[in-house]
């Protein structure tokens, strides 16, 4: 996977840099320069072509539409990573917390309920298969 | 019928009850120990069947391999994207993360209709197969000689920063492509600009200078010393 992101990768980067030099060719054109200009112009179709042809090879990748709003704003669409990853983390930290302040639950429940009703939670442990 | 349960349920309500809170419909079942019980209510009449030792007892849900009581950035592989995004600060421009596209990239894209969102609003004409360009196609791209007009080539301005200027002449001199666009950015206007705010200073400073020098004379000509109108180097002549 990451080798055909680079590979399309640079043919962008290639079909930019022909594209760039269009420009500078035709925002000072000189009458020799048609030759090198329709050679240009066949280089942005077979670099069309080019980024066509690994269309498929990209076609699992799935980039989160926000990610679309950050570039469009001309914003570092890394700053979305580190934004997602940073939530992430922290969601994870909070549910960790949940998770070991129910388990501390449950175990004081048990021992408490253990001292207080010692014949019923030994039937409830029975059916729970020695919880 | 479900109106019918509802008057039931009125009829044998807390309010109206003789007996209380207490609700006559179901039968206490307590005196056998069995105080988990199952409500069937899939045939026509309700029925409750006891079912076990504990009241309300319920299966646990299955245990998960994966919950959020692991790290799942370890889990994940994700740590070394982690430090690498945690601890660095990040500029906030597009520019900053593609830094070798030309042109201008941090405006934002509605104002130029080059937004990523119109591409998935208006999905461009795919399909057809890509051919490269006939000559009487090509035809179409002869061009006049001539610089672009004015209104062309602002937009094609590229922002040069100050670092890169320190190296200009050196990738002048490398050759590699031919970078007209540099004579038309900004940069190079202010750098003229400079240089000729530069040369404005210098002739002001020349200007002061020699209005100093004939003050200094005048007061030397009205000087009781010199009223002869002979400087110290004459006198010593005569």
């Amino acid at each position: 996977m990451a080798s055909s992101l680079e590979n399309l990768e640079t043919q962008l980067e290639m079909f930019i840099e022909n594209v760039r030099q269009i420009h500078i060719i035709v925002s000072d054109f000189q009458p020799q320069s048609q030759n090198v200009l329709n050679q240009k112009l066949q280089a942005l179709v077979h670099g069309l072509q080019e980024v066509d042809k690994l269309k498929s090879q990209v076609k699992d990748v799935h980039v989160p539409l926000e990610v679309f709003d950050y570039i469009d704003q001309g914003r570092n669409p890394q700053l979305y990573t580190k934004d997602c990853i940073e939530k992430a983390l922290s969601k994870n930290e909070q549910v960790k917390g949940k998770i070991d302040a129910y388990r501390k639950f449950k175990a004081n429940m048990l021992l408490e309920l253990s001292r207080t009703f010692p014949n019923e939670l030994n039937k409830y442990r029975a059916l729970r298969g020695g919880e | 019928m479900m109106g019918d349960q509802f008057r039931k349920v009125e009829q044998y309500s807390p309010k109206s009850s003789p007996r209380g809170a207490r609700s006559p419909v179901v039968s206490r079942q307590d005196s056998s120990g069995t105080l988990k019980t199952t409500i069937l209510l899939s045939g026509k009449n309700p029925s409750i069947v006891p079912s076990g030792p504990f009241y309300l007892m319920k299966e646990p849900p299955g245990e998960s391999e994966l919950t959020g009581a692991k790290n799942l950035m370890v889990y994940y592989d994700l740590e070394h994207s982690y430090t690498k995004f945690s601890g660095k600060k990040l500029k906030e421009q597009l520019s900053s993360f593609l830094p070798t596209l030309p042109g201008v990239i941090d405006s934002p894209g509605q104002q130029d209709n080059s937004s990523l969102r119109s591409v998935i609003d208006k999905p461009p004409i795919v399909g057809k197969e890509l051919l490269p360009l006939t000559s009487i196609q090509l035809d179409g791209f002869r061009l006049h000689p001539g610089p672009l007009p004015e209104q062309y080539r602002y937009t094609s301005t590229i922002p040069i920063k100050k670092h890169k200027n320190k190296h200009k002449k050196h990738k002048h001199k490398e050759g590699g492509t031919p970078n007209q666009e540099t004579a038309v950015t900004d940069t190079g206007i202010d750098t003229h600009e400079k240089k000729h705010k530069k040369q404005k200073r210098h002739d002001e400073d020349k200007e002061r200078k020699k209005r100093k020098k004939e003050k200094k004379r005048k007061k030397q000509k009205h000087s009781p010393e010199h009223s002869g109108g002979l400087t110290p180097s004459q006198h010593s002549n005569l």
